[in-house]
């Protein structure tokens, strides 16, 4: 299997967040986007600084949650995706 | 001589609107791989832009120099003085004759980096087909169609790699792009025709904008039908 490059990463954990309705446990992202812990602190912090995901609490609980601009960008991504298929890039 | 008008006079503009919406589809796939490209920063994505970039300029100058000959065409019958019309294309020979070498070229050029997508060429290679395009292009002033006859086969070979793309990924919008490639390939027959009758030529635009808007039509649902995912 080819190495993920940052943005199949990225897209790989948006995805899983949109998979679980928008709203994924830290843990649950670590395991759902094949990453180790230190990696996914890495990236998470990246997401939440470009606003595409962000960190809340629930019931003394960590949750990551989708923005409108992380849903956005995962549908650029898409196209973008569908767009490589159809030109078999 | 180079032959500059191919076009029936009823047509006359009507070919550069059809001109003018294959630039706009081209333009808009070119700017959307771009921002792919910034996004992946993967050389494919670059080199698809640049392709679809390269045959959007070569249409601008085919717009631009059918244009300035209409003009002329236009001007010479209302005054009606021959020896007017014969001075006026005198004066901007090389205008025309540049502009027309640039149309062809940046076509040739822009089809042989997608082909090149599919079939990977090293850089001798492609240093090598480029100086041959150049040479074809220059030296075949007066034989139009070899350039059109050019266009034909790169077409051919760009549906064939993308038909071989389809039979892998069976992803709808490959078969729609390579139906489009191939219509627009079809119609680079009847462009080779136009010495029989010029009407080929009508025929030919015309083909060329059901393939252009085919390729439209594939680009468009690749964006409507991600969002929907």
């Amino acid at each position: 299997m080819p190495k993920r490059t940052k943005i199949d990463i990225i897209g790989d954990m948006l995805s899983s967040i949109i998979d679980k309705g928008g709203k994924i446990k830290p843990t649950h992202l670590m395991y759902k986007s094949n990453m180790a812990h230190k990696q996914m602190g890495t990236y998470l912090d990246e997401l939440v600084e470009k606003e595409l995901v962000q960190k809340i609490k629930v019931s003394n609980f960590d949750y990551i949650i989708l923005t409108d601009k992380g849903t956005e960008f995962l549908n650029k991504l898409k196209q973008m995706r569908d767009f490589e298929k159809a030109f078999g890039l | 001589m180079i032959r500059l008008i191919y076009s029936p006079l009823w047509f006359y503009g009507k070919d550069i609107v059809i001109d003018v919406i294959s630039v706009i589809v081209l333009f808009l796939i070119s700017f959307f791989s771009f921002r792919c490209y910034k996004m992946q920063k993967s050389k494919n994505h670059i080199y698809l832009s640049l392709s679809f970039f390269s045959i959007a300029l070569s249409f601008l100058f085919k717009i631009l120099m059918n244009f300035t000959i209409y003009y002329n065409v236009m001007e010479t019958s209302k005054i009606g003085a021959v020896t007017f019309s014969y001075q006026t294309m005198r004066a901007t020979d090389a205008f025309f004759f540049f502009g027309f070498l640039l149309y062809r070229i940046l076509t040739l050029f822009g089809l042989y980096m997608l082909y090149s997508l599919y079939h990977k060429q090293s850089m001798p290679n492609f240093i090598l087909v480029s100086f041959l395009m150049l040479m074809l292009t220059y030296y075949s002033q007066a034989a139009y169609y070899i350039f059109y006859l050019t266009c034909l086969v790169l077409l051919s070979l760009i549906t064939a790699s993308l038909m071989s793309n389809y039979k892998k990924n069976k992803f709808k919008m490959t078969k729609m792009l390579a139906w489009s490639f191939g219509i627009i390939g079809f119609s680079q027959i009847f462009f080779i025709l136009v010495y029989i009758k010029v009407y080929y030529y009508v025929a030919g635009e015309i083909i060329q904008l059901v393939g252009y808007l085919l390729l439209l039509a594939s680009f468009a649902m690749v964006l409507r039908d991600a969002k929907k995912d």
